[in-house]
């Protein structure tokens, strides 16, 4: 496999490298009131330099760039400790949905506000009584004049305490558990919506409930067939399971933290497991530029949701360990860890994937 | 993979589905079978250039038989060999030496350790170089009682070493898939092919990956066909979950680590491949053990084969906790 980058390729390291230098700075967390609307501010500033969604067409704010060069962007973006990204369920969730299934029309409306970051979505997929398993969910879609009226609830909704829109299935026929779904869009200050934020384990909003009681939806926000929801959804997960989410540069910039505090707190007890962390983050960095031609989707998304989010946690566990307390700068990266193997469907059903459909093992 | 690659790849897959006979290998003298070794150089194998007689294979092609001869576990001195030709191509002027090799001699490099702090199993090849002379020791040389052709390291320089200058001795270990051997020089006749490189190290470290990721592979696969037959409980042992998810696990291993070993190709990347799948490739052989429960306690059953490879072969060239060692006092950490 060659790594070798070309000189435009370099060329465009070299600018986001310098741009994120003159303008990274903190922000207060994006799971309050202030901190939503700092990072929302920081998504303008990307935007207007067309690099909060590198890889899309132009017409949408992008730049369009090839996934080496998102994944180069993704490096540099992490190694600059640069603010976690508040658009990320649209850009990286709801974005490539609309390019596979959407319309024209849906594309030209929502993807530019989601690149600047003027309209803001959370996901709403878990309910109460559908989490593992999602296909159980409760959730309706009436037909109604013109559109869709919107009953039930939803849960662990993240970014919805604050943000503008959210996008979920809803059951619009009683048939079938994957049959009768439906993919919707809808706005989470419309009338009929309730929003209850959950405090997460770091005491602040992540996520949030969602009460919906005849919430009215145009035709134009379903996408994809009426019916089909469950086919539509299942491309967004792998995004949430593959790559787009959980980009290597993220893991690579966390392991090189963590050898820059072991050399700073050397203990030669944990020495092997901080090289076993970094040597992890590279086997998943390699891993992904070795997929590039071919990336991961269905099943095979689900092997790098496993290796990602557990090396997430051991990362981050190790820097517990060396440094013997919960220290600042390393402390909400592991309380967010531990949310890793739960969140995009949990390792245990993605262990069920890669068992029955890569392995072809019996249900 | 390009298209002539998989050929290359399912030409030796077939060859190995008819020959190679891993138990009866093990019990010649020689350890391998001379005939099988024959068949695999004229698939063209080897990493030699055209100008030398060779197939013009590049080293992608070799690490595919190298997978592919892992998967069998076939006793064979393509891993030896060929990171002999890769070393030698890193200097000028070894035309006769990479002819020979083209011809099917076997060839292997043993080397010090250089920049590792060894254990006590790892510190050879004692070797001094006085002029064009060698003394010492070489321990646990890849296919060194068999080889024609024998380089050898001081830590400084690479040698070509005379044959009737030296003793050898086959050296049995846990892996009996492997053949090792005890070199010794004494005042033996050696020329100097040029300075010793890292590279060569690194060369080794890439072509050891390939080979491990691909028994790890048909471990994985042996278990997965065993589970799915072995009914208990009036159920395949394969459909309950707790197994499922141990095998999923393996799964992830086995594409990790292939990534690592096709992408090893500089010093870090190199060990990070040793390294991770050698660790990969003890536990699935492990897990292997475990699914397949009392069967994989018999002679019989291959399953004891993969874990010993696996344990073997994580020893050679270098342990993990040696790699580990030269990782953290690299420049990268």
């Amino acid at each position: 496999m060659d790594l070798t980058l070309d000189a435009a390729t370099l060329e465009f390291r070299a600018e986001v490298r310098s741009w994120l230098t003159e303008h990274v700075r903190p922000l207060s967390s994006m799971d309050t009131a202030p901190g939503f609307e700092e990072h929302r501010t920081w998504e303008r500033l990307l935007a207007a330099e067309r690099l909060s969604v590198v890889s899309w067409p132009e017409e949408f704010g992008g730049r369009d760039l090839g996934l080496l060069q998102w994944l180069i962007f993704e490096e540099e973006y992490h190694a600059a400790g640069a603010p976690g990204r508040v658009s990320q369920n649209g850009i990286f969730l709801l974005a490539p949905t609309l390019f596979a299934h959407g319309t024209d029309e849906q594309r030209a409306r929502i993807l530019p506000p989601m690149a600047r970051g003027d309209e803001v979505w959370a996901q709403a997929w878990s309910e109460p009584e559908a989490g593992s398993d999602l296909a159980s969910l409760r959730s309706t879609a009436v037909r109604t004049d013109g559109g869709w009226l919107l009953r039930g609830q939803k849960t662990w909704s993240s970014r919805a305490a604050f943000a503008d829109r959210a996008f979920g299935l809803f059951r619009t026929s009683p048939e079938g558990r994957h049959r009768g779904l439906t993919y919707l869009m809808f706005d989470l200050r419309a009338s009929g919506v309730t929003v209850r934020p959950i405090a997460q384990l770091d005491g602040e909003p992540g996520f949030a409930e969602i009460f919906l009681d005849d919430v009215f939806v145009p035709d134009r926000d379903v996408i994809g067939d009426v019916g089909d929801g469950w086919r539509v959804a299942m491309s967004t997960a792998g995004n949430e399971r593959g790559l787009s989410l959980r980009s290597p540069g993220r893991f690579v910039a966390a392991a090189a933290r963590l050898v820059e505090l072991y050399r700073k707190n050397p203990d030669p007890a944990l020495r092997d497991r901080v090289v076993d962390a970094w040597i992890g983050a590279q086997a998943y960095r390699l891993h992904t530029f070795g997929a590039l031609g071919n990336p991961p989707t269905g099943p095979a998304a689900s092997v790098t949701k496993v290796f990602w989010s557990e090396l997430d946690v051991s990362v981050h566990e190790t820097a517990l360990d060396l440094l013997g307390e919960v220290a600042p700068g390393w402390r909400d990266g592991w309380l967010f860890s531990l949310a890793g193997p739960i969140y995009a469907g949990t390792n245990e059903i993605q262990r069920n994937v890669i068992a029955e459909r890569i392995l072809g093992l019996p249900r | 993979m390009t298209p002539e690659q998989e050929a290359l790849r399912d030409a030796v897959r077939s060859l190995l589905d008819k020959h190679s006979d891993v138990r009866a290998a093990i019990e010649t003298p020689r350890g391998y079978d001379k005939a099988l070794w024959a068949r695999l150089c004229d698939i063209g194998v080897l990493p030699i250039p055209e100008e030398y007689g060779g197939s013009g294979a590049t080293r992608a092609e070799t690490h595919l038989a190298l997978e592919e001869l892992g998967r069998t576990l076939t006793p064979s001195p393509l891993l030896g060999t060929a990171i002999a030709a890769q070393a030698l191509l890193t200097f000028e002027g070894n035309g006769i030496l990479l002819r020979r090799i083209a011809q099917g001699a076997i060839a292997t490099v043993a080397w010090d350790h250089t920049g590792i702090t060894s254990t006590d199993a790892f510190d050879h090849p004692e070797v001094n170089a006085r002029s064009d002379y060698l003394d010492g020791t070489a321990r646990y040389v890849l296919d060194g009682d068999l080889a024609e052709i024998l380089l050898v390291s001081d830590g400084r320089s690479l040698y070509e070493v005379d044959l009737a200058g030296v003793t050898r001795e086959h050296t049995p270990t846990v892996d009996q898939t492997r053949r090792l051997a005890t070199i010794h020089f004494s005042n033996a006749p050696a020329t100097r092919l040029g300075p010793w490189k890292t590279e060569i190290q690194d060369i080794a470290l890439a072509a050891l990956a390939a080979e491990q990721v691909g028994a790890a592979q048909r471990a994985l696969e042996l278990t997965v066909e065993y589970t799915k037959t072995r009914v208990q409980f009036g159920r395949p042992l394969a459909s309950f979950q707790a197994l499922k998810h141990r095998m999923a696990d393996m799964h992830v291993l086995v594409e990790t680590a292939r990534s690592a070993a096709r992408a090893a190709n500089d010093e870090v990347s190199a060990a990070v491949a040793k390294v991770y799948c050698s660790e990969a490739f003890l536990k699935i052989a492990s897990e292997m053990v475990q699914l397949h429960g009392g069967i994989a306690i018999t002679w019989e059953h291959d399953a004891h084969l993969y874990f010993k490879r696996a344990h073997g072969s994580s020893q050679l060239f270098g342990s993990p906790a040696d790699h580990i060692e030269r990782l953290t006092r690299s420049a990268q950490l």
